[in-house]
């Protein structure tokens, strides 16, 4: 698939739909509910993108939830929102629910070598998720701090 | 400036902490705010302690006199819109400047009345809400690789879904349980629905419902609350995302493996 085609924005637009589902299952209002759903759509968008470039999951995973984490550090602090009610709706076209779904399948099936492939990539992807949000936690706190001081 | 009681001042403070609790905020976030209200009533020596599942929390006034408040929280359930209007009036209370009007004598009843109002306000009306989840689980479907005819199977099964969480959540169960039972509802509805729609994938089907299911908000709030130090607080909350995440997966698991051995 060529990263910048019609697919890819088809790809955003479903993306975008679903994270709009899922915010107003939370109870979002107003514009927010359009910024988280943008959010989410980026982030997948993002990472279809830099898979297309470097061919590694876990690096786009990496690379997507960390600009996703700045657009949402971004936008919460426009919005007058806490910054985790952005970043618990757009991560979640990443979080590795189909891995999850093909452990459980192939261990049922009784084929644990797949089985264990699948938990190896539910494992990485969920750690990777982590340490993106971390390093933009961090980071951004390190920045409001320097922004105090001076 | 108008004082308030010690204790008047306390339990405004708990009041919006048990508030932003219960809608799944992350713990510091919440002892930030307790401590906005406390400044906002002109007290600045408040010490919290907030896990997941209860608030510990003493404030003092500058002649040792101490209130000091425990809070349990029970029944927790998502709901973010909660968490960002109560931030909203929590800063207002320090802006001089602000639509809302929390001023004046009596600002400490109007602050409480604009939490209780918000405590109180609904959530959207039900058939929203199982129209946002049938859209989640249906172009998660798409999104993974389903074809429109999945679609629409997915789009049914995540607006039953949802319905069938309302009443999963009434029930006294805990987290692990009321996953398991939701996923293995939906592996009921995508097999029976197989019978009659031919050609579709489940895999993809499946997945969109799962999707609705998955801890984000858990994975989340432990990461933020370890990255800021509160190391119970995230250990709890990593913790309820594992126990979330198994209880999905023995659903659904179990639920397949009945199927299969019922013979269809």
């Amino acid at each position: 698939m060529r990263p910048w085609d019609h697919l890819t924005l088809m790809q955003f637009a479903w993306a975008f739909l679903a994270i709009i589902g899922f915010s107003l299952r939370s109870n979002l209002r107003g514009w927010r509910v359009f910024f988280t759903g943008l959010g989410g759509g980026i982030s997948w968008a993002a990472y279809l993108i830099i898979l297309y470039y470097t061919k590694s999951m876990l690096l786009s995973v990496f690379l997507s939830i960390i600009l996703v984490c700045i657009y949402s550090e971004i936008v919460a602090r426009l919005m007058d929102t806490p910054v985790s009610v952005f970043v618990i709706c757009v991560i979640i076209p990443l979080v590795p629910g189909r891995s999850l779904y093909y452990t459980m399948r192939a261990y049922l099936g009784g084929n644990s070598l797949e089985a264990s492939r699948h938990i190896f990539n539910t494992l990485m992807i969920s750690g990777t998720i982590a340490i993106a949000i971390a390093i933009v936690a961090s980071a951004t706190n390190l920045v409001m701090r320097l922004k105090h001081r001076f | 400036m108008h004082k308030i009681s010690l204790e008047e001042c306390s339990k405004l403070a708990l009041e919006t902490g048990r508030i932003m609790l219960q809608s799944g905020a992350s713990t510091n976030r919440v002892e930030l705010m307790m401590h906005k209200v406390c400044s906002g009533f002109g007290y600045d020596t408040a010490e919290s302690f907030v896990t997941p599942t209860g608030i510990f929390f003493s404030l003092e006034d500058g002649e040792n006199r101490i209130s000091t408040r425990i809070k349990r929280i029970e029944n927790r359930r998502i709901d973010l819109g909660k968490i960002s209007a109560v931030s909203r009036i929590v800063n207002c209370l320090q802006s001089p400047t602000c639509e809302k009007t929390i001023h004046g004598e009596s600002r400490n009843a109007s602050f409480l009345k604009e939490l209780q109002n918000i405590d109180k306000g609904k959530p959207y009306q039900a058939w929203i809400t199982n129209l946002a989840g049938g859209l989640t689980s249906g172009f998660f479907c798409l999104l993974f690789g389903g074809s429109w005819m999945e679609f629409y199977v997915a789009f049914a099964i995540g607006v039953l879904v949802s319905f069938g969480l309302k009443y999963i959540n009434r029930l006294p169960v805990n987290n692990f349980l009321s996953s398991a039972l939701a996923s293995a509802l939906i592996v009921i509805l995508t097999k029976s629905i197989d019978y009659y729609v031919p050609y579709i994938r489940l895999d993809n089907i499946i997945i969109g419902g799962i999707m609705i299911l998955v801890p984000g908000l858990s994975i989340t709030n432990a990461i933020r609350d370890t990255m800021s130090g509160d190391l119970v607080s995230g250990t709890a909350r990593a913790v309820e995302a594992f126990i979330i995440t198994v209880g999905i997966v023995a659903g659904s698991g179990s639920m397949l493996k009945l199927w299969a051995l019922w013979g269809h």
